[in-house]
């Protein structure tokens, strides 16, 4: 299991030596670059699809007196979002990204670094530590044109999410003087004897630091100005993996240390289903009268986002695979949504809904990838978001959510109107633009390889699905998880 | 009305504050209510065993650097972001020099004092498992060398002996030398970071050369602290 902890290494080395490459022999980028993220992708399918039965890696070898990784089926889950994610925004990056190359990358791979440690750890202040590294790099990330806009985005995201991390330290030090540990098992065994109203206090605290990150409303003001000026590739890897990664942290922290049991009968699902239900309604709202395609599709992550967290919430196995399925989705659709907003802002610097008119003609299979990828994530079959839509449905009819599968059905009718008036809009017919960079195969290959993954992903969910079923085993009831990591 | 209105934000906040102080007050009063002392077995056997597991007598270090190691990655990459944040976002500008003149006290003072400064950097770090002291202590003790020169005698001369690429050098080396310090526990058939588990040998305690890795991660955390400090600081200040 020596691969899981190469899983957040490599990314490290190849930003310390993207370091030094950058003082030093500036031409090794290109190779240093994608060699890295080869290994990494065959390292990232190496340990995920390792991961049933659960595997526990102890880092220095002290067991429970130090720091454990575990490799679960919903890590190894978000380990396969981050091997389709990367290698293509890695190639794409590579010729869109101009200035800063090298800091581009050097914080990219940090980023994933920390998303990576964040995704494998089993021990609370670890988590912490790794979300510090993430959330910090891409902070910096979003400031790296320097623009106005950028400069002002970044600011207000790093306010917020130092706020977040306030919250979140906060919990994770009483955790530790209540639990008088920080390995999560021992902590939930701890916290079963525990009070119920520290218990409430010390979750009401995790779920307020991880919300800031993730951008529920009436958290979110931060994001769509973060995601306004921003690198594209960014903008990818942000919505697709960083604030992911929160949701993980937090379905991580609520399921494993609190347990099904304290969240039903606090009241924390039915809280948490009912501020999904809210966000998304209000998101697709604001989402409708953007007039920016990079604030328009951020609305529509917020959106997307609480879906996942309706269908985490809901406590139940279905729940459970429906949200876990829709992170890995959501991930490709907007992930190529980005892409196609990337190449038509690389070609032609149109950003706005009303530049791309006609464009639908000028790029025809990049215009019919954009409107595969905003069709699957409206949620019509025969494509991934169908499918996922509809498990978070059934199993929120299941669990007695009755209202909020009605809501997502009328979330579906607002998303299509908005995606509609871009579709539209692609393929109005005007007089030709002048394309000012041909963005090439190395732009185009990227958001065609994911855009076939929405259809792929909808015809054949069984693929992903092998492995998402596993989820809940080791999630809704922790005892099993509690039972690996003590080495039982 | 606006005069109102500046009243009631300012109230605003101090409501704020107030509540959320209350809130934590109840927290801490809750907790203090609860006999928890049994649950101090993670401590205890740090202290109890500690110096013996790991050969440092400095217990801080030996959570640092052994236990806890993989943290201590965590923490030092979070250092070396936020230098290279600032080193990428805050481009210093080469403004005119105007010179800050100081009297020949403060120059003297500063020349006698750097090299006591070095001394007692070092020393914190390479002492780190048998005294007070570490890398983080010791790189902030060296990264005030840079910062007086800085703060004396101008961003101009202080990066002419200490050149930014180098610092920058410096700060990288660290990082990896962590990291492939903690491969040598994987190649000896131990872990990542293994260092107490993976027999390096703890020597005699007490003795300079003991507790295994520990003080070759304390020098690579030391250089590496001190340069981004170095780097930060020269990243924030402007001249006019």
């Amino acid at each position: 299991m020596e691969a899981a902890v190469w899983v957040i290494i490599l990314p490290l080395l190849t930003a310390f030596f993207l370091g030094i490459s950058k003082l030093y022999f500036k031409k090794i980028l290109f190779p240093l670059v994608t060699g890295s993220a080869i290994i990494y992708l065959y390292l990232l399918i190496s340990v995920s699809t390792n991961s049933y039965p659960p595997k526990v890696y102890s880092v220095g070898g002290w067991g429970l007196l130090g720091i454990n990784l575990m490799v679960d089926p919903f890590a190894a889950m978000f380990l396969l979002i981050i091997a389709i994610l990367f290698l293509p925004v890695i190639l794409f990056s590579l010729k869109y990204i101009k200035i800063d190359k090298h800091d581009y990358f050097i914080l990219t791979y940090l980023m994933i670094g920390g998303i990576a440690g964040m995704v494998l750890t089993a021990d609370l202040f670890n988590l912490y530590v790794f979300l510090e590294v993430t959330s910090l790099s891409s902070c910096a990330l979003v400031a790296i044109k320097k623009t106005d806009k950028a400069i002002e985005g970044a600011f207000k995201y790093l306010i917020m999410s130092t706020l977040g991390s306030f919250f979140i330290l906060l919990a994770t030090i009483l955790t530790y003087h209540l639990a008088g540990t920080l390995n999560m098992a021992e902590i939930a065994l701890e916290f079963k004897e525990l009070p119920f109203k520290l218990k409430s206090i010390l979750m009401a605290l995790f779920v307020f630091g991880y919300a800031l990150k993730i951008g529920l409303i009436p958290l979110h003001a931060w994001l769509p100005d973060a995601y306004e000026d921003s690198p594209i590739p960014y903008n990818v890897l942000s919505s697709g993996l960083v604030m992911k990664a929160a949701v993980y942290a937090l379905i991580r922290v609520l399921y494993i240390i609190f347990g099904i049991d304290f969240l039903s009968e606090s009241g924390m699902l039915a809280i948490g289903v009912f501020w999904g239900v809210i966000t998304f309604i209000i998101a697709h709202l604001l989402a409708f009268q953007q007039t920016n395609l990079n604030r328009l599709l951020a609305y529509s992550s917020i959106a997307q986002i609480a879906y996942i967290t309706i269908g985490l919430f809901v406590g139940t196995d279905g729940g459970l695979i429906g949200g876990s399925f829709h992170i890995l989705n959501h991930a490709i659709m907007k992930g190529t949504l980005f892409l196609v907003i990337g190449i038509f802002y690389y070609s032609l610097s149109a950003i706005n809904i009303k530049d791309i008119k006609g464009l639908g003609y000028q790029f025809p299979i990049i215009s019919f990838t954009f409107v595969v990828a905003s069709l699957s994530i409206v949620g019509l079959p025969p494509f991934n978001g169908f499918i996922t839509k509809w498990l978070i449905i059934e199993a929120a009819l299941e669990a007695g959510f009755g209202y909020a599968a009605f809501f997502i059905l009328v979330g579906t009718f607002l998303s299509l109107t908005y995606y509609l008036k871009v579709i539209v809009t692609l393929y109005t017919k005007t007089e030709k633009k002048i394309v000012i960079k041909d963005p090439g195969l190395s732009l185009r290959l990227p958001t065609i390889f994911l855009g076939s993954l929405c259809i792929v992903f909808g015809i054949v969910p069984s693929l992903p699905l092998s492995l998402i079923n596993k989820i809940p085993q080791f999630l809704l009831d922790h005892s099993e998880y509690i039972r690996i990591l003590l080495g039982g | 009305m606006s005069k109102i209105n500046e009243r009631l934000k300012k109230l605003h906040t101090i409501a704020l504050v107030v509540a959320l102080a209350v809130f934590l007050l109840v927290v801490v009063y809750e907790i203090h209510n609860l006999d928890n002392n049994s649950k101090r077995y993670l401590s205890e056997h740090y202290i109890s065993e500690g110096v013996r597991e790991t050969g440092a007598i400095n217990l801080v270090t030996s959570v640092l650097y052994d236990y806890r190691a993989f943290d201590t990655l965590g923490e030092a990459t979070v250092i070396l972001t936020a230098a290279a944040i600032l080193s990428l976002l805050v481009p210093v500008s080469k403004a005119t020099m105007l010179g800050t003149k100081f009297s020949i006290i403060v120059y003297q003072t500063t020349k006698f004092s750097i090299p006591f400064l070095a001394v007692l950097g070092v020393h914190l770090i390479f002492f780190g498992h048998l005294s007070p002291g570490g890398g983080f202590v010791g790189g902030v003790v060296l990264s005030i060398i840079p910062i007086l020169l800085t703060i004396t005698y101008g961003v101009e001369f202080s990066e002419s002996k200490l050149k930014p690429a180098k610092k920058k050098l410096v700060e990288d080396i660290g990082a990896i030398g962590f990291i492939l310090l903690g491969l040598l526990g994987v190649v000896t058939g131990s872990n990542f970071l293994a260092n107490g588990q993976a027999n390096f040998g703890p020597g005699n305690t007490g003795e300079l050369i003991s507790a295994g890795l520990i003080p070759y991660l304390n020098v690579m955390i030391g250089i590496k602290v001190g340069a981004g400090l170095a780097i930060i600081f020269n990243s924030l200040i402007k001249e006019k």
